[in-house]
């Protein structure tokens, strides 16, 4: 992969989409043949595997605030289930400093590798490019699964499996979320207007599949989405519980008056390379549309009771209500979506087209036999090893042995061991589409994707890291001579700004002319 | 400071891979592997040594 930035730098002449994205992973986490694991604990360790040894805290938390709301007030308290306030007051009874339990680590790929509340979590770098956020996401459970193998070696007990999904199948649900820097002046009603319906029907591809059903009635079926059935609200802040198809967390770390950063929670984990480029690619597309204010007019009835609906739809017809009362299909108002893009951004650059490409293929099958996207859907690809085994096993659904196997076969989909789990079974096989290769994939995990500011701080850390004092998403504080230099990186999201700064840093030999350097660029553009 | 781990920059043969974008600039939407779809026996074998009560087990806490 090519590393260093060509100039003059210009993401359009390189098949870029034109807008900053990156996606958090939190990892289901187990130990197979212990007695009893203790997750927040076994988190921690997992990601002090990464590093050898002293572990030195560097994430900068007073710049993180995620009870501000993005329509202008703050919350006082976020909202947890009835479980997880238990677990917190046992939490508040351990001995562990808070900064030693979160274990923040940045690695030199731009990304952060921490303990998220009892998850082990990979948030990648910023990226520019679809392939190089495929990339860099694979390379987070290369690196999971690696933490894992060394957590495994340590104990004297039992083997450390680690999961990428969203579910443990009895109500506990935890996070892939999307991140896309959009412009702060859109009128915040218009995002909630333009995401709403996309997001109750995008999980016909994005979906990445669940064998039963965890809340309410816990019915024996298959659903399309890991996530659906865990959301309740419209809008909010909050993202444990009662949750929002529209999260209105206000951290945008970049200059708030210009940008927002539009937190995705609704969304599942893919394995699917394929899928994790489509989902993010045409949720780029959809905040261009809203952006241009060139959206498709659906206004559903009830966006939520659709999105769960859509998910449980055993019929894959997946027809939703519009206001008005007409039915209308997820693969109608996935259309309207994609023609409207098509019409505004078609032929803007290469990635947007293998998006618009993409989509229409995906819906095409999804319309005629959804079953022909075995290999590139996670939910489809599920469904056939589920339904295969069933068939073999002679199982049924309306025995709870036979469910629980079945469940066990979705959680082994998600195993990031690629001797084991099922999605890296069928990859080895050929069977998955893949966009990225392995050499790539490598790569990504500790190299940081190109032209951002994730690039700024992976080479930043690798190159001057005895000199780092605090790091965050939007600031580095570099110490010398006992003096702090802070980097306001919030000017970063601009291309022009960190193609100066990345070349800077390229360019120096030294801290201190680095630090002139950077001042350089500073004075000439004040 | 931290102590950096380099990890072991590839393990396996590459897979066959369908890009979409970029050498040719051809934006078509996904096509299948080509390769013939494998006799299931294989991964039926692999799926019926997934213990049938490790989902039973799995047991985790809310995320974030």
């Amino acid at each position: 992969m090519a590393l260093l930035l060509p100039l003059p730098f210009a993401p359009h002449l390189r098949g870029f989409m034109e807008r900053l994205f990156g996606l958090e992973t939190e990892y289901g986490i187990t130990i197979d043949g212990a007695e009893k694991i203790d997750v927040v604990e076994e988190s921690m360790e997992l990601i002090r595997c990464y590093q050898q040894g002293e572990f030195v805290p560097l994430w900068d938390y007073q710049l993180e605030n995620p009870r501000k709301d993005e329509r202008g007030f703050e919350v006082k308290n976020l909202l947890n289930d009835l479980d997880e306030k238990v677990h917190l007051q046992q939490d508040r009874k351990r001995k562990i400093p808070f900064k030693e339990l979160k274990s923040d680590l940045i690695i030199f790929n731009g990304a952060r590798f921490y303990n998220d509340h009892t998850h082990p979590e990979f948030s990648t770098g910023e990226c520019l490019s679809l392939f190089e956020l495929v990339a860099q996401d694979k390379a987070g459970e290369r690196i999971v699964d690696i933490c894992a193998q060394r957590r495994t070696e340590s104990l004297k007990v039992g083997t450390v499996k680690m999961y990428k999904n969203n579910t443990d199948f009895e109500g506990h649900s935890y996070g892939c979320h999307e991140n896309y820097l959009m412009d702060r002046s859109v009128p915040f009603e218009r995002i909630v207007d333009g995401l709403l319906p996309f997001f109750a029907t995008r999980q016909i591809f994005a979906g990445a599949g669940k064998v039963g059903v965890e809340r309410e009635d816990k019915a024996p079926l298959y659903q399309l989405s890991q996530r659906a059935e865990f959301f309740e609200v419209i809008a909010s802040v909050d993202t444990m519980h009662k949750r929002p198809m529209v999260n209105t967390r206000d951290e945008p770390h970049a200059d708030p008056e210009k940008y927002r950063r539009l937190h995705v929670i609704v969304g599942d984990a893919n394995m699917s390379e394929y899928i994790t480029a489509l989902k993010v690619g045409t949720t780029v597309l959809v905040a261009d549309l809203i952006e241009a204010n060139a959206l498709p007019q659906y206004k559903l009835k009830d966006s939520i009771s659709a999105m769960k609906n859509v998910a449980r739809d055993q019929t894959y017809q997946w027809l939703v209500e519009q206001e008005g009362g007409r039915l209308v299909s997820a693969v109608e108002i996935q259309d309207a979506y994609l023609e409207k893009a098509r019409a505004e951004f078609a032929g803007r650059d290469k990635e947007t087209d293998w998006v618009l490409g993409a989509w229409e293929d995906v819906l095409g099958k999804l319309a005629q036999n959804p079953m022909d996207l075995v290999g590139t859907c996670d939910w489809v690809t599920k469904k056939w090893l589920v339904d295969s085994f069933c068939e073999a096993e002679n199982l049924s659904w309306e025995n709870p042995d036979d469910v629980f196997w079945m469940q066990s076969q979705d959680l082994e989909y998600h195993n990031v061991d690629r001797e084991a789990g099922l999605y890296y079974l069928l990859e080895s096989q050929g069977q998955m589409v893949r966009v990225v290769g392995d050499d790539e994939i490598a790569a990504a995990m500790s190299e940081p994707p190109t032209g951002t500011r994730a690039y700024f701080r992976g080479r930043c850390l690798e190159k001057f890291g005895s000199h780092v004092a605090s790091i965050n998403w939007d600031r580095i504080v570099l110490k010398e001579n006992n003096k702090d230099h802070a980097i306001d990186m919030k000017r970063l999201v601009d291309s022009e700004c960190v193609r100066h700064y990345n070349q800077a840093l390229d360019n120096s030999g030294t801290l201190a002319e680095f630090l002139d350097a950077l001042q350089a660029i500073d004075a000439s553009q004040s | 400071m931290q102590n950096w781990i380099e990890f072991e920059r590839n393990t396996r043969p590459s897979d066959p891979i369908e890009r979409g974008p970029g050498d040719d600039g051809d934006s078509g939407g996904p096509s299948r592997p080509k390769v013939e779809r494998p006799d299931t026996r294989d991964l039926l074998k692999r799926m019926r040594r997934v213990d049938p009560n490790q989902a039973r087990r799995y047991r985790q806490r809310t995320g974030e």
